[in-house]
């Protein structure tokens, strides 16, 4: 089967579709151990880094890859998009303009963009498809989720390294869905004899920009950080719900798409703010750790009203800028181990 | 300009030369000051609304609403020339934000926490806020918190992206989109103010605001003159009747006065430098160093002068006319807020750039890498490629801030921009 890779800065693109059409949707991730110097060639040394490192593998895979989808997310994707028609080389390049906003104009919106995509795939690959393979990319889909949210619930009662919870997710984003299926399930078996969640260790939520490579969850695991709950979109965003399965597949798509929580790339600041409290009331966590990507704009945005309400609301939170490295920071070792002894 | 800072260049002239500034650009101020204090009365009475708003939004609309336009961004950039924006800055940054943010965005947040002057750059609370993401993130990310905080009613609007290859079907489609937000909009009104669109009104404004838009764009078809009539030096100022007063006679006024000043000026074969003393024209895209504005003045002493500047010219798109069906006027607002000169997308850019380097006759390009505007940034190493490629004229990018003066490191600056000079000179020599 082959990949039809797409960027796609939180969780906006119905790789659905991709997978009713018969093509492996690989989210395209970067590679934090390659040097961005074939980015530095075009895209200047102020820009998100994890964009850069997904435009270097761009330029080193597409070969590899049948087309690529662009979906807008933050300000990256649309200004990259250009960027990338020019230099990375690849029979289909597409723009989804997924809406910004998720009221009802952009619900009507979003479904125009579904269909032009389904079409633009129809005509360039030669593929019929139709609604019932999308139903069928959608059960399968739901039943990612389900196993995601199964794994993610045993984070706060079992022994379950950080590197390991990003894994399960990464290797789900990056190959064929029903394989998938079949590795969380394989590593739901192995995490239910997994130990008890460990004494030492303090439960924290993870919020911020996304983390995409799991030295930095070692790094968090080092200072005896264990995260139980995150509202990432490589994170409970990308299985916080699950895709009605009744009705009209692209209209299950599309409200799927705009009600899951919102990232800080979407308006509804508050709305994101009530998703975190959400999760500390369901959950019981000791500290807050807030991350935000260096030049990861959204998030930096948000992090000063975010970090304020929660803090108001008691929790003890800790913020800092992290790089695009897999080297462990040792400053931020330090701050984290400080807060670890204060919860 | 400091001189000690500058390289030692033998080729480099070391004379003052003095931009000659047109006789009525001194009528800025009293435009301004309009403004500003229009914008203070609309605030201080209770029966009177004003609303935030941003770079790329249809102002004219606002009008149609008797809602007075105020513009953080505009705001900013005044903190900036009075020399408040670093404190301003460095105030906001104290309260967590990143060093990386936007610099409008950070100076606005200051000067409204610290409850600075007006005239400093100071801005009031408003009745609403309201913004596009049409040219950045960073207009609703920055309008959202400061709606939050000031807890106002907040309204967006979601303008789709023309990327590079974005077929005519897809654009009427966004158009679509565009359009029924446009509605929905009046009903937020409605609601929210119990104010409904004045149709007539709009179109009276509309009117104005194309007239105001005509005039800029016939005093840019003035530019192309030899020599240069009208420089960045003064465009960087006297662009701003085009973003916070379109639809106002104030402005047309201060345009035409402006445009008289100027045909004199070509008719006499003068320009804004000294006979004889033009001896390159310039592009400059991005936004100014509005903390530095000598800058511009600064280019002269090379002989150097700013003909052509994509971000001013962004603010006077062709408006629909006053008379036309008002859902195809919708529709022509519609196309523009996605068709700034200023955000297109680099296929575009590249050929509007290179259109404008003939028709300005422009030797050299400075392309400002706003720290600042990562969007505008974007793409800028292939654009000064393309133009290199395809009209062989030296560009040169230079990194900096808008509104940040710790970006700005004169000499280093200078140095770059006198090795600049020097690949012009050398280029026309070759060009005979």
């Amino acid at each position: 089967m082959n990949k039809i890779a797409f960027f796609d800065s939180s969780h906006d693109l119905p790789e659905e579709i991709i997978s009713a059409a018969g093509y492996i949707p690989y989210k395209i991730l970067g590679d934090v151990h390659a040097s961005n110097e074939p980015a530095d060639q075009y895209l200047q040394n102020f820009f998100c880094p994890a964009a850069k490192s997904f435009f270097t593998e761009a330029l080193h895979k597409s070969g590899d890859w049948s087309g690529i989808v662009v979906a807008q997310g933050c300000n990256t994707t649309n200004r990259h998009f250009d960027v990338w028609k020019m230099h990375i080389k690849t029979p289909f390049l597409y723009w989804f303009n997924a809406p910004v906003k998720n009221d009802e104009i952009a619900l009507g919106f979003m479904k125009k963009e579904i269909k032009a995509f389904i079409d633009a795939l129809e005509s360039f690959f030669k593929v019929k498809i139709g609604d019932d393979k999308i139903r069928e990319s959608i059960r399968v889909a739901n039943e990612i989720k389900k196993l995601l949210q199964k794994l993610s619930a045993m984070r706060s009662t079992k022994d379950i390294p950080n590197r390991d919870y990003l894994q399960a997710i990464l290797v789900t984003l990056q190959q064929n869905r029903m394989d998938a299926v079949a590795s969380l399930e394989q590593i739901s078996r192995e995490w239910s004899a997994r130990p008890a969640f460990p004494s030492g260790k303090k439960k924290a939520l993870l919020t911020g920009s996304d983390v995409s490579y799991p030295e930095w969850m070692d790094t968090l695991d080092k200072c005896d950080v264990r995260v139980v709950r995150d509202d990432l979109s490589i994170g409970e965003r990308y299985f916080s719900g699950l895709i009605p399965e009744s009705g009209d597949p692209i209209e299950s798509l599309a409200r799927y798409y705009l009600n899951i929580p919102r990232p800080a790339t979407k308006p509804g600041l508050r709305g994101r703010i009530e998703f975190l409290k959400s999760i500390l009331r369901t959950t019981p966590i000791d500290g807050i750790v807030s991350q935000n990507l260096k030049f990861c704009e959204p998030f930096a945005y948000d992090s000063v009203s975010v970090n304020n309400a929660l803090k108001e609301d008691g929790h003890k939170l800790i913020h800092f800028e992290r790089e695009f490295t897999p080297v462990t920071d040792q400053q931020i070792v330090t701050r984290l181990t400080a807060f670890t002894e204060t919860l | 300009m400091n001189t000690k800072n500058t390289a030692n260049n033998a080729n480099i002239a070391k004379e003052q030369i003095k931009v000659e500034v047109l006789p009525h650009a001194k009528d800025l101020k009293s435009v301004m000051l309009y403004y500003l204090i229009k914008g203070e009365l609309y605030s201080k009475l209770p029966w009177k609304k004003t609303a935030w708003t941003c770079a790329g939004f249809p102002v004219e609309f606002l009008w149609a609403y008797d809602m007075f336009p105020l513009h953080p961004e505009n705001m900013s950039t005044v903190a900036a020339a009075r020399k408040q924006s670093l404190r301003l800055i460095e105030h906001t940054e104290a309260m967590g934000y990143s060093r990386d943010l936007c610099s409008y965005c950070k100076t606005s947040m200051g000067a409204f926490d610290t409850g600075i002057k007006t005239t400093l750059g100071g801005i009031a609370k408003p009745d609403l806020v309201t913004c596009t993401n049409t040219i950045c993130d960073t207009h609703w990310k920055w309008f959202q918190i400061m709606a939050e905080k000031m807890n106002v009613p907040f309204y967006m609007f979601d303008i789709p992206k023309w990327v590079s290859g974005t077929s005519e079907k897809k654009l009427e489609e966004y158009i679509d989109y565009v359009v029924e937000q446009f509605h929905d909009f009046s009903a937020f009104m409605e609601r929210n103010f119990g104010k409904k669109l004045n149709e007539k009104k709009m179109r009276k404004t509309l009117a104005t605001s194309t007239e105001l838009t005509n005039l800029w764009r016939e005093i840019y078809e003035y530019r192309k003159a030899v020599p240069s009539p009208y420089s960045a030096a003064e465009t960087s100022a006297s662009f701003f009747p085009l973003v916070v007063l379109p639809g106002k006679k104030i402005g047309v006024k201060f345009y035409k006065k402006i445009l008289g000043d100027i045909q004199m000026r070509v008719a006499e074969t003068k320009g804004t430098l000294p006979e004889g003393k033009e001896q390159f024209r310039l592009l400059f895209e991005g936004i100014p160093f509005w903390y530095r504005m000598r800058f511009m003045f600064d280019l002269a002493r090379y002989g150097a002068v700013v003909t052509y500047e994509p971000y001013t010219y962004s603010f006077s798109p062709v408006k629909p006319s006053a008379d036309v069906p008002f859902e195809q006027a919708l529709r022509a607002v519609a196309k523009i807020m996605m068709d700034l000169p200023y955000s297109y997308n680099l296929e575009r850019r590249i050929d509007y750039f290179n259109n404008a380097v003939d028709e300005y006759k422009i030797d050299g390009v400075i392309l400002h890498e706003n720290m600042s505007c990562r969007p505008s940034s974007t793409g800028m190493i292939d654009l000064k490629n393309a133009i290199q490629k395809e009209k062989n004229i030296p560009v040169l990018i230079l990194q900096c801030d808008m509104n940040d003066p710790r970006a700005f490191a004169e000499g280093p600056i200078m140095t770059r921009v006198e090795s600049f000079i020097e690949m012009m000179r050398e280029n026309k020599k070759k060009r005979g």
